[in-house]
């Protein structure tokens, strides 16, 4: 019968305390070495890094520039401009376009047209959860991926609150439709079992501020999706000016940000359409 | 050093065992072809896609992981709290764990984009993922189960001729109730940070709980000592040996039995707050758009709670019907569905429902599309094929049932 108890008798003799008390320290301190002492993985971080600023919070955006985008649903006319010139120059698959062009509907009946490209969340939920920093903030604020280090576990995609990623299910061998009527392509296609999504350009970015040229004041600097759009309903720069374009139109206009109550900081901020969303 | 394998008679070969072996062939035959077809052209010839990135074989990682709990708790019964009439199932125990572990360790290299990367985790840290907490710590308690383990081995015949592999043994039995402790802690960070893997996602509303790692490490606990409970019955039916005492595995299924409650308790009080005291619009729209689309309510009342809860605990707590050891048997295997139906819901019902970020009113995503093709069927078979075929040469050739430290 099992209702018997049988009477346990914990012996605790010094020599066991002594075994586990020592056992505990060495661990500690193995713990301490592995994780501050030379062999650690972070002794090659800055010690801005090693605080966290760059992971959390608002401050992912830690030197002179961030990035940052304002999209006008008010005079946007849903041309999808955006979306094939972006698939063209950044050879993209056009059935899971990075940029997305929808029609919708506000509250009030009336017809605007929604775009979204990758908010680069300063507190990003993709860049939290990718266990092998393959997605992290570079430090003008960007989201970005390493494609060489992403090992595909789609975590990223499913912690998303946007949507903005996806998968290379496949070796990549379609032929890009918009090209070369929207662009030829400035970035090589990614391998099979990746996660991508927009890079705001960064290719051009980091080009231009090489040659000395403004992104987000010089054209040839902007991304692919503000360039050819016909309207100007978009507008690219450096939110950490204010004597940049983008800071006056954040100025002069009220805007909101997607998903506010997440708390994910995007970078990207919209212009609603006058009749109200 | 009179060790139990001196005992074991030499095996036959009987039509039924090669009938038996015959089955994990075609399972494991299945299970190569279709994994060398998922190399070679990518996850592409799967049912997921963008929208549902993540199916079937997320939910055998999660299920063989939590079938596998059973390793620790009972290891910690016996060697932290000192329970010492439960070590004969301590390695059985440990075994099971161990073919769990390897079960969705070798599903998550088919899962993964990259599986050449699969050694990323451990040299790129982010310490801010969940995923690579559990990557760690599965790796490190799947050294604690060979270390646990490996004085079993060496019991074999065929370490007679080394005599330092056997004092290698001894040391690490010695060690036995280290191992054990570290196994807990280990484990119970990843059981519940694998719940934590959705409880953070707030983008997702039916996920973003503080209950989720709560529930997954509850029902591991319960569910993991109550199969390793039946297969002890089972395979002393399949060898006609009593292999551990009944008093013994009746314990164990009550033990199971009062975690269920506690687990059920838990879950109860998870679906009053989400769905009655703390609804959300969110969340309700959620559920709505889910019970639309999929039989959700259905799964969840009676596959997570009449089979996998009420028909266990009822079957191991009552007096009548735990003294049966086929109706134990029939409670784990129906406590290991309702767990496996959990882990499912889980993770489709999250990946089901549409993301909503659009400002307006009109665009919302399709709802998730998702049942898994004859590809995720395959590796799933080539998994069950692995884990039978492990437990089949363990039983055969390694004295699982040997409880050598008494005499």
């Amino acid at each position: 019968m099992s209702k018997k108890k049988t009477k346990v008798k914990v012996e605790l003799t010094r020599r066991d305390f002594l075994t586990v008390a020592g056992a505990a320290l060495g661990s500690i301190a193995a713990a301490q070495f592995l994780t501050t002492g030379p062999l650690s993985p972070f002794s090659q971080l800055k010690q801005s890094q090693l605080e966290g600023v760059p992971e959390t919070g608002h401050g992912a955006a830690t030197g002179k520039y961030h990035w940052g985008m304002v999209i006008n649903l008010d005079t946007c006319i849903g041309c999808e401009y955006c979306l094939r010139s972006c698939s063209a120059i950044n050879d993209v698959d056009a059935d899971k376009p990075w940029n997305i062009v929808v029609e919708e509907k506000s509250s009030t009946g009336s017809i605007f047209y929604f775009s979204r490209p990758c908010l680069h969340c300063q507190n990003a939920p993709c860049v939290e959860v990718c266990p092998v920093k393959a997605t992290y903030h570079r430090e003008d604020g960007l989201v970005v991926m390493d494609y060489d280090r992403c090992i595909g576990c789609r975590y990223c995609m499913v912690a998303c609150p946007y949507d903005a990623r996806k998968f290379n299910w496949e070796i990549r061998n379609d032929e890009n439709p918009y090209v070369p009527t929207y662009g030829t392509p400035e970035v090589e296609r990614r391998p099979r079992g990746v996660v991508e999504k927009c890079t705001f350009c960064i290719h051009r970015i980091d080009a231009a501020l090489r040659s000395g040229l403004v992104p987000g004041e010089d054209p040839s600097a902007n991304p692919a999706c503000v360039n050819i759009c016909p309207v100007g309903a978009r507008v690219f720069g450096n939110l950490n000016d204010p004597e940049s374009t983008i800071s006056k139109v954040l100025e002069a206009n009220p805007t909101i940000r997607l998903r506010e109550e997440l708390g994910a900081e995007p970078s990207v901020y919209y212009i609603p359409p006058k009749e109200g969303l | 050093m009179a060790t139990v394998t001196e005992a074991r008679k030499p095996f036959s070969y009987s039509p039924g065992f090669l009938a038996w072996m015959a089955l994990i062939g075609i399972l494991l035959i299945i299970g190569l072809i279709t994994a060398v077809r998922v190399f070679s052209q990518g996850l592409t010839l799967t049912n997921m896609y963008n929208n549902v990135p993540w199916g079937l074989w997320i939910t055998i990682d999660l299920s063989a992981i939590a079938l596998g709990a059973g390793a620790f708790t009972l290891s910690a019964i016996v060697y932290l709290f000192g329970l010492k009439r439960f070590q004969p199932i301590v390695r059985l125990a440990v075994y099971v764990g161990f073919i769990g572990y390897t079960c969705a360790l070798l599903t998550l290299v088919m899962d993964i984009g990259r599986p050449d990367r699969f050694w990323h985790p451990w040299v790129y840290w982010n310490v801010h993922s969940v995923l690579w907490e559990i990557t760690w710590c599965i790796t490190i308690y799947l050294t604690i189960m060979v270390m646990e383990f490996l004085p079993v081995i060496t019991e074999h015949k065929f370490f007679d001729r080394m005599p330092w592999t056997r004092t290698f043994a001894n040391a690490l039995h010695k060690a036995a109730p280290f191992f054990a402790l570290l196994g807990l802690g280990i484990s119970l960070l990843h059981q519940s940070s694998l719940g934590a893997t959705y409880g953070i996602v707030k983008s997702r509303p039916i996920w973003f709980k503080p209950s989720m790692p709560i529930m997954f490490i509850l029902s591991a606990v319960a569910v993991g000592p109550a199969l390793t409970m039946s297969l002890a019955i089972i395979i002393e039916w399949v060898t006609g040996k009593r292999v551990i005492a009944h008093d013994i595995l009746r314990m164990i299924a009550r033990f199971s039995g009062y975690a269920l409650l506690v687990y059920g308790y838990i879950k109860f009080w998870d679906l009053a707050a989400v769905t009655y005291y703390g609804r959300t619009p969110s969340v309700d729209l959620a559920l709505f758009t889910l019970n639309q689309q999929t039989p959700y309510n259905f799964a969840f009342w009676v596959g997570e709670i009449l089979i996998g809860i009420v028909i266990p605990v009822i079957l191991f707590l009552s007096p009548r019907f735990n003294r049966n050891p086929a109706l134990l048997v029939l409670g784990g295997l129906l406590a290991v569905i309702g767990v496996v139906v959990n882990r499912w819901n889980v993770t489709v019902s999250g990946l089901f429902v549409p993301l909503a970020y659009s400002p307006g009113t009109q665009y919302v995503l399709p709802p998730g599309r998702y049942f898994p093709n004859m590809v995720e069927w395959g590796i799933a078979l080539g998994i069950i094929g692995y884990a039978l075929l492990m437990l089949t040469l363990g039983i055969k050739f390694l004295p699982l049932f040997g409880d050598k430290e008494h005499s």
